[in-house]
């Protein structure tokens, strides 16, 4: 029987289903191994033990009398700290808004109550998603559950912590240059960017409007597809967000990959930021699994990988600086150091490199656009490298530009970074999928046919 | 970008005292945007446009 600090959604809410588990139960489970761990791996900002106890036993109690209130009912989950949870601290780890209580849940926090979530805590970022991860802020940062001496990946860092680590199921991350898909890399699970404009960003702290993207991450790819089902939705009060047909993200996921094109974007790990050995060797290994499984493999190129983190870093600089301007004038020393200098760079850039950017931006979606008349997916590296060691800034700064994640944010299209196995050295490798926009159920369906072929979702980390 | 230019554009951005209490932060901060703005191919062609483009009556339903 699965422990079960590693069940999963759908485990965890067919096992209240039968009565062999209780929410309670569940819970207390996830609390005990919190407070084990946490003085570990720094996942937790705000732990609201109390209040989470206080909904499963009402979770517990409706269950009992037959009265669900979606597939999510009873299931804890962890938030990342940019986005609001009434009643609780949005602090972004910052110093800055330390005492910033926000006043109503997020949309996409409520539309997981509205399934019947339980918000179990505010986690883990780099400072206001982008400065980390850094020592000199007022809580340490996370750490990878493979090895804690590891970077667990950000900015999405304590969400990825705690689901690889068996601290909740499933978390919330936001996403502006790869940060749920980086955590989910270096830390082994299952982390999707949607397109752009499917999950409403309403009651996020943004990095940058036109980047930001809320994402799920879970050790399963079919718990996210069932997170995907409760957060998609038009939300008339976000200004990006597109009116789209209700989908059942997980109808297609035992479909298979046969008869499907998947393009294979090589240029990005063997040319433009040439992958680590293991790296390479475990994207080819992934190719001839999906193609044993029936897909047709293509090469694919696309724009260059530093001109997309070039286009990427202007836009982001310049939204920033446009939101964080008046604080960094102030009170520049409220900052960590990572967080200024990753911020600043927008007072240095001109309206005419923003309206450039944007404009060589719309070339790249053609661009894209175009490789998804010839295949149905792409398929690529996401990190070039394995986690790195937390405590080694050289190497964190050598590597933090090291990925091929940007490209999704500047298009728009959906992109799932997931585990392709185990280093020598015992941590994660990982790959990415990126779909047509809008075509998350196929993304999610060629993404668990590898799981199911590589048997991926069984691999947890020795902690605990 | 030379240290004149730097200073001169952290100044009318109004970075004063980052640049009293953090100098190389600042400098670090101007040597990236350098980079990140070399880094891309603008269009050349004047039709192209950007993105995400003006869209009428697509603004948020609520104001802040």
């Amino acid at each position: 029987m699965t422990e079960r600090h590693w069940m999963g959604v759908a485990d965890a809410t067919r096992a209240f289903a039968a009565r062999t588990l209780s929410p309670v139960e569940l819970l207390q489970s996830l609390l005990d191994r919190i407070a084990k761990l946490d003085p570990v791996l720094n996942v937790f900002i705000t732990l609201d033990a109390e209040a989470a106890m206080d909904q499963a036993r009402a979770a517990e109690a409706e269950i009992a009398a037959g009265r669900i209130r979606g597939p999510l009912h009873g299931v804890p989950m962890g938030v990342k700290d940019i986005i609001d949870v009434a009643g609780l601290r949005t602090t972004g780890h910052s110093r800055v808004l330390i005492d910033n209580v926000a006043t109503a849940d997020a949309v996409c926090v409520a539309r997981l109550r509205q399934a019947g979530a339980i918000m179990l805590g505010k986690v883990a970022t780099h400072e206001f998603a982008i400065g980390g991860p850094s020592f000199d802020l007022p809580w340490p940062p996370a750490r990878n559950p493979w090895n804690p001496d590891f970077h667990p990946g950000g900015s999405s860092s304590g969400s990825g912590s705690g689901v690889a680590a068996g601290l909740f199921p499933a978390a919330l991350g936001t996403d502006t240059g790869g940060s749920v898909r980086n955590p989910a890399s270096a830390c082994g699970i299952v982390g999707l960017k949607p397109t752009y404009g499917l999950v409403s960003r309403r009651g996020v702290f943004p990095l940058s409007y036109t980047l930001d993207h809320v994402g799920p991450m879970t050790r399963t790819v079919a718990d996210n597809a069932l997170l995907l089902d409760c957060l998609a939705g038009h939300d008339p009060a976000d200004p990006a967000s597109q009116p789209t047909p209700r989908t059942n993200y997980a109808a297609q996921l035992e479909r298979g990959v046969r008869g499907l094109r998947i393009g294979f974007v090589r240029h990005f790990h063997e040319r433009d930021v040439p992958a680590s050995p293991e790296v390479a060797a475990g994207l080819e290994h992934a190719a001839r699994v999906l193609e044993a499984e029936g897909a047709e493999i293509r090469t694919v190129t696309l724009p260059s990988l530093s001109e997309f983190a070039a286009v990427n870093r202007v836009l982001l600089c310049s939204e920033a600086w446009a939101v964080h301007a008046p604080w960094l004038r102030e009170r520049p020393e409220q900052y960590g150091e990572l967080s200024r200098r990753r911020l600043m760079p927008g007072a240095f850039m001109a309206a005419g490199d923003y309206v450039q950017a944007q404009r060589r931006r719309l070339q790249m979606i053609a661009e894209v656009e175009d490789a998804f008349r010839e295949v149905d997916v792409l398929f690529c590296a996401s990190s070039m490298d394995t986690a790195c060691r937390i405590e080694d800034p050289e190497t964190v700064a050598r590597t933090y530009s090291r990925q091929a994640r940007t490209p999704f944010n500047v298009t728009g299209h959906p992109a799932l970074a997931m585990f392709a196995g185990l280093s020598k050295e015992g941590l994660p490798l990982s790959l990415q999928f990126a779909g047509r926009n809008f075509g998350e159920a196929t993304l999610f369906r060629v993404a668990r046919a590898w799981e199911r072929a590589a048997g991926t979702a069984s691999r947890h980390p020795p902690i605990g | 970008m030379d240290h004149e230019m730097m200073l001169g554009l952290a100044r009318a951005a109004g970075l004063d005292r980052a640049l009293e209490l953090f100098p190389d932060d600042v400098a670090a901060a101007a040597k990236q945007a350098s980079g990140n703005i070399a880094g891309f191919k603008a269009p050349v062609d004047p039709r192209a446009e950007p993105w995400p483009p003006m869209r009428p009556g697509s603004g948020a339903g609520t104001s802040l």
